[in-house]
């Protein structure tokens, strides 16, 4: 009997770390409030990305378990983070925010190691992402303009997530690889 | 009690009901400069420690900041809008810069220069005092706010004065802000 084809959690994974991660850069430069970045890092950046990431226990991918349920806990916790302060509910201050962006730079610099021993593009997407991470980091420490630098700095961050994403599923749908990933820089 | 006299008492009390009756609904009491500025301040730590879900406290006519004649409000310098204003709830999440004064000075330009200063500063203008049905001097004092995931948001509160001048208000920020270049006698 043929084995059954099984899908990849990391295209899930990218894409719900991509578009949420889009959609909050679309509030820190100023194009939109603060609304859906809570329900989507809830839902998709947060619980879809959580599970796919629990998924990859099962691929024996140990980059995508930590990186794809760590990201997608960022997410849940940031959106409560920001339900709590609307709620008053162990209100976090800019201040605080700040220091649970820092502790999220430090893990994203052990990954973005790893990212380079994997393919050219993740190892792009976690050098803009760790890159993005210390200038909202900046932006929470006396830099705030930085915030909108940030923000354009994460959406190609995004963008490159997307594009691991499309790598996957078009070399899967078209039987052939459309998007290059590009060889490890380790 | 002398008919007469009752018809005088009654005369008076009718009198004094009449006064009170026509006063004017501007709040009695103004508010102070150390008031404006210990508001501001506190709008201020307020954004900072709430973020941007402390806006619907400040667009509420009847929360602290409010009081006497005085009210704090919000605007986003970077994005040009009005972000929170308890009094004038038609201004929020509207373009800001265009908007003049009776003088035509541009208040909000004012404002968001004055306001990224350091400890920022006052800015005047005219503008209409709650519950008055004209215009009056306008002191104004503005702060940035520090909110997270955003930039370029300023607090700010007035006092309505025909005689303070824009320095002694700079130099009672400046004291406010360090009392210890200002110990007392």
């Amino acid at each position: 009997m043929a084995e059954q084809k099984l899908g990849n959690p990391a295209v899930v994974g990218l894409a719900g770390f991509g578009l949420t991660t889009m959609i909050l850069q679309f509030h820190n430069v100023g194009w939109m409030g603060i609304g859906p970045v809570i329900w989507l890092g809830l839902i998709f950046g947060g619980l879809a990305q959580m599970i796919a990431g629990l998924q990859e226990m099962k691929t024996g991918n140990n980059f995508g378990y930590c990186a794809f349920t760590a990201y997608g806990c960022f997410w849940i916790s940031l959106a409560m983070i920001l339900i709590g302060n609307q709620f008053n509910i162990y209100v976090s201050s800019k201040t605080d925010i700040g220091w649970f962006l820092v502790a999220w730079t430090a893990l994203t610099a052990i990954l973005w190691v790893g990212s380079m021993r994997i393919s050219g593009a993740l190892g792009l997407t976690f050098t803009l992402l760790l890159i993005g991470f210390v200038l909202l980091d900046l932006a929470h420490f006396g830099y705030p303009e930085l915030t909108v630098v940030a923000g354009y700095e994460l959406m190609a961050t995004a963008a490159m997530a997307w594009y691991i994403m499309a790598h996957i599923i078009f070399a899967d749908v078209f039987g052939r690889d459309v998007l290059p990933v590009g060889k490890p820089w380790l | 009690m002398l008919p007469i006299r009752r018809f005088a008492l009654a005369l008076l009390a009718s009198m004094f009901a009449g006064l009170a009756g026509a006063a004017p609904s501007v709040p009695e009491e103004s508010a102070t400069p150390e008031e404006v500025i210990t508001k501001v301040w506190a709008a201020a730590k307020f954004l900072q420690d709430k973020g941007v879900s402390g806006f619907a406290s400040l667009n509420s006519k009847d929360g602290s900041w409010v009081w006497k004649d005085s009210y704090v409000f919000a605007f986003d310098c970077r994005l040009d809008r009005m972000v929170a204003h308890p009094m004038r709830p038609d201004l929020v999440g509207r373009p800001i810069m265009q908007i003049t004064d009776n003088n035509g000075k541009y208040v909000f330009k004012e404002l968001c220069k004055t306001g990224s200063q350091p400890h920022g500063g006052w800015v005047e203008y005219v503008w209409t005092r709650p519950g008055a049905g004209r215009v009056s001097r306008k002191l104004t004092y503005t702060q940035t706010a520090d909110v997270s995931f955003s930039t370029g948001i300023q607090v700010a509160a007035g006092v309505y004065d025909d005689k303070l001048s824009l320095d002694e208000l700079s130099k009672l920020t400046a004291k406010l802000a360090d009392p210890t270049k200002y110990p007392a006698h």
